[in-house]
């Protein structure tokens, strides 16, 4: 899962969102990292419906125009969920390095004695 | 309505009609509301990330054909550059081949890559229009066989530049520029063929388990669509919407 994917998804946690709501929440969520446009943010709605990830869940009418949220639908929640385990792993391997590290070294010390 | 809004529209005329039919006024919407107080142009991110997204949504096939018809573009333009009479060669006379010794070094760098592409891009074509037609189903019978005219159509026009650049030797004629508006036209006809929505897009993940048989596109997306099937799961089912 890509980084935009992932932010995308997890705006959405809150509740389903239209379409410049998600792009405001991406971007708070990641810290202003991520900045969708328009066209990319539809490309990755396309995309995230057709997985079955995210679904339409209300279109009102907003200015004489169409405006739909999205939700996310329980295997896109379960997808999300899934990566952010394996995320978590991941860093796991780099956090407690420094941490196995330190107590490696504090247990070499203490062996001599 | 403000100049904004109007460039919006047209930036996202980018898009296909049946993709616009169906999201062009949510897409309107965000980029509206996107954009800060007062603009009057959208941003150069939008525009570079919609005609990005517009030409994902239009398909491999439909690109590998448009570079197809540009390169045919470029050598008839350069057939007809070459063969005015100041840059007229004896190899462009006398062997029945195309010269490329006219003009500046770039210009005839161009207009041989041109050539290369323009033959060495049928195979990847076909290869994307067979994953396209899923198998040349019988069904498809008429897109595919309005595709393969396109394609003998674009040959024809180039033997007929190469034909007409020896014969009429003098500047611009209007027959080479009727030539040239033909590969526009050609172009326009191959998009109009291949306007349905490419399979990709809509192929369901088959792990999701969600289903997509209900169709959300009408009938008729031109009478060519390129497929035997009605395009569903793109986009969200208006079920359960007010």
């Amino acid at each position: 899962m890509r980084e935009p994917t992932y932010f995308v998804l997890a705006s959405l946690l809150d509740g389903p969102l239209h379409g410049y709501a998600i792009i405001q929440r991406t971007e708070q969520l990641s810290g202003g990292r991520i900045k969708l446009a328009t066209g990319t943010l539809y490309t990755a709605l396309d995309r995230l419906t057709a997985e079955g990830h995210v679904e339409l869940v209300r279109e009102e009418i907003v200015n004489g125009r169409a405006r739909r949220s999205y939700g996310l639908t329980p295997p896109g929640a379960g997808a999300l969920r899934a990566e952010a385990k394996r995320m978590a792993e991941a860093a796991r391997l780099v956090t407690d390095h420094g941490r196995r590290l330190k107590a490696g070294s504090s247990a070499r010390k203490a062996s001599p004695a | 309505m403000t100049p904004l809004e109007r460039r919006c529209r047209r930036l996202l005329r980018a898009y296909p009609a049946w993709y616009r039919r169906e999201r062009s006024g949510e897409m309107l919407d965000t980029l509206l509301e996107a954009s800060p107080p007062g603009r009057r142009w959208p941003s150069f991110r939008d525009t570079r990330a919609l005609v990005l997204g517009s030409l994902r949504v239009r398909g491999r096939t439909w690109l590998l054909s448009m570079m197809w018809v540009a390169a045919g573009a470029v050598i008839t333009g350069y057939i007809f550059y070459a063969t005015t009479p100041n840059h007229i060669s004896a190899d462009v006379i006398g062997t029945g081949f195309i010269g490329f010794s006219a003009g500046p070094a770039a210009v005839q760098i161009t207009a041989v890559l041109a050539l290369v592409a323009w033959l060495a891009l049928p195979l990847p074509v076909l290869i994307a229009g067979f994953i396209r037609l899923r198998g040349w189903r019988p069904a498809n019978w008429l897109p595919a066989a309005a595709w393969a005219g396109a394609w003998i159509a674009g040959a024809a026009l180039l033997l007929l530049a190469r034909a007409w650049g020896n014969s009429a030797g003098n500047a611009v004629s209007w027959g080479e520029l009727a030539i040239c508006v033909a590969w526009l036209v050609l172009g326009a006809v191959m998009t109009w063929i291949l306007a349905g929505p490419p399979r990709r897009s809509y192929a369901p993940d088959p792990t999701s388990g969600a289903s997509h048989e209900a169709s959300r596109w009408p009938a008729g997306v031109g009478f060519l669509r390129f497929d035997g099937h009605s395009p569903s799961g793109v986009l969200p089912r208006a079920e359960g919407c007010s």
